[in-house]
């Protein structure tokens, strides 16, 4: 357990989109939200697998923090079809403290509920979670 | 209490410059006093002591605004704390609980958190959960020694201790970061990942704003400048606007409280003047530089002219206050270094794969991290000291109220929380594990 860590519970429904997500691939994206009034992080929007980055980024809002998870298909250099799955904690600076702060300290349980995880980012603006960015961690 | 299981928390960051204190959830802390406080050895029962004391017996009853006595019996000693220390006493010396960045003398702890809870928040602290901001340096034996004071003397109903770096990390929305705390008494850079503090990445450094503050008043000195506390003179009118300057004659003010009341004015013109160069500093290029007039308490008028750069750049190149007369030496030089040597050190002690995160995630926090210019600087030499074309990136609140305050502020979100309320290290838990379980508790 981290030091000061918020306690904050997860929905069922979070891990079972998840799973979905990596086994069957019937998601592209998915959004994730602390509800402060359940005290949980709840599912706050799938994206359809015909979505591509240019939809999952526009999923993100500017100003508030999110917890997301972005199936990347790629080609490999050796004309390999792939896939890799990131888990993206999106915390603008524009946000407001609060915010920042409850997803910050609520994220290494909720990271822990989801297993099959690739690649990790965090950002705080749209470049840090660029498709050159996520592009380039994939390999 | 307000709704349900909400509870309304107080948290507590006792620094080595000054005591942040206040009710979980506000946005800033009601209460911010220095750290120090002024003690007067007590040899025997004077008179004066004893009405003191007898004053005190009377305003307790009406919850005291007369300073606690310290366990008289052993220590024998008076102190005073918050604004009782802007009042000059005789033999009185003003004394600080810490040293290097971690608590010594925890009977004036105690009577800080006293003076916080009972004087300024006016609460009861067997009624109200208390988080507190430890130093990520702490040993388990001082977090230990906390939780025992707060669940045996103020008998507490639950406590939190949370770690600065972790706080300030969380409350700039990272779970991974590298926090680069510069407060009074020491520069402290530590890399948190995922919550955890890394312990082998921590470094210390003395170099402050307090001892930014004493290179500002030693160079002052030295060009023949003389401040003046403003305990030790009066002003008076003597025609519109004209003011004649009377020196007092107090022998028994103790050479400690005069040098406080001195380096508060010291402070306020570092803070008011100061700005780091955007290069290292050249004693020759800054020779001409346009001075900045700043008026003294006691009316004279100086000009500060290239110790605006200069002493900034000390956090940079700590070597360079060993030129200014009157300030000493380091006992060990060695380990004395520039934040930027800190940050790379810090960062190559940290597992290869997460540096490149770290780098790019630099956080600014404490009461020197307001100086113009520091976060610009930083970044570049960083950038300038670090391999490749890794991507570097130094952040500070905008807002310079959230800078100084982002462990307080950190805190008092968290311990807002509803989820929260399930994380405390509870009465019950303590009288059933004892004092150790707080390492299990609030790793």
């Amino acid at each position: 357990m981290a030091n000061a860590a918020s306690g904050m519970a997860v929905d069922d429904e979070c891990k079972l989109k998840f799973l979905e997500l990596k086994a069957k691939r019937t998601y592209r994206f998915i959004i994730y939200k602390i509800d402060e009034k359940k005290k949980m992080v709840v599912v706050e929007k799938v994206g359809e697998p015909v979505l591509n980055y240019d939809d999952f980024a526009a999923s993100l809002p500017a100003n508030e923090c999110r917890y997301a998870i972005f199936d990347y298909d790629f080609v490999t250099e050796e004309n390999c079809q792939k896939s890799k799955i990131f888990f993206i904690a999106w915390s603008p600076d524009t946000s407001r403290v609060r915010s920042k702060m409850i997803y910050a300290s609520s994220k290494d349980r909720f990271k822990r509920e989801l297993d099959g995880i690739q690649v990790e980012l965090q950002a705080t603006d749209p470049t840090e979670v660029g498709l050159d960015v996520i592009r380039g961690r994939a390999n | 209490m307000y709704g349900g299981d909400e509870v309304s928390a107080i948290v507590i960051d006792v620094g080595s410059y000054s005591c942040k204190a206040g009710y979980a959830g506000d946005d800033t802390p009601k209460a911010v006093f220095p750290s120090v406080v002024g003690s007067i050895e007590q040899t025997g029962e004077t008179d004066e002591a004893k009405a003191d004391k007898e004053a005190e017996a009377a305003s307790d009853s009406k919850n005291g605004a007369k300073p606690m006595d310290v366990d008289k019996a052993k220590t024998k000693r008076k102190l005073y704390v918050g604004q009782e220390l802007e009042f000059r006493r005789d033999h009185m010396e003003v004394i600080s609980p810490m040293k290097d960045g971690t608590v010594t003398d925890w009977d004036i702890v105690d009577n800080i958190w006293n003076h916080a809870f009972r004087q300024r928040l006016l609460i009861n602290p067997e009624e109200h959960p208390m988080l507190i901001a430890e130093p990520s340096t702490n040993t388990g034996q001082q977090r230990e020694k906390a939780a025992e004071l707060m669940f045996e003397k103020y008998k507490v109903p639950a406590l939190f201790l949370a770690k600065n770096a972790v706080l300030t990390s969380f409350a700039s929305g990272r779970a991974t970061s590298l926090v680069v705390d510069s407060g009074g008494g020491s520069t402290v850079v530590a890399a948190v990942h995922d919550g955890y503090v890394l312990q082998k990445s921590v470094a210390t450094s003395p170099i402050g704003g307090e001892f930014l503050t004493d290179c500002m008043m030693k160079s002052l000195e030295s060009k023949g400048v003389v401040i003046r506390p403003r305990y030790s003179f009066k002003k008076k009118e003597v025609g519109p606007g004209e003011y004649k300057v009377v020196d007092l004659d107090l022998p028994n003010t103790t050479e400690s409280y005069k040098l406080y009341c001195m380096r508060a004015i010291a402070s306020d013109i570092k803070e008011s003047v100061c700005r780091v160069p955007d290069t290292a500093f050249d004693e020759v290029a800054y020779a001409n530089v346009p001075t900045t007039s700043y008026e003294l308490p006691d009316g004279q008028t100086i000009e500060v002219g290239a110790d605006r750069f200069k002493i900034p750049d000390i956090l940079f190149n700590p070597s360079l206050s060993q030129t200014i007369p009157g300030v000493d030496g380091f006992a060990d030089s060695m380990s004395v270094r520039g934040l930027p040597r800190m940050v790379i050190d810090s960062v190559n002690r940290c597992d290869v794969d997460i540096r490149k995160e770290l780098l790019s995630s630099i956080l600014l926090s404490g009461g020197s991290s307001s100086i113009l210019q520091l976060k610009e600087r930083l970044e570049k030499e960083v950038l300038e000291e670090s391999s490749g074309n890794t991507r570097v990136k130094v952040l500070a609140s905008g807002n310079s109220v959230e800078r100084r305050f982002s462990v307080w502020i950190g805190g008092s979100i968290l311990a807002s929380l509803g989820s929260f309320q399930q994380m405390w290290f509870s009465k019950a838990e303590y009288e059933e594990h004892g004092v150790s379980y707080i390492q299990r508790k609030c790793p």
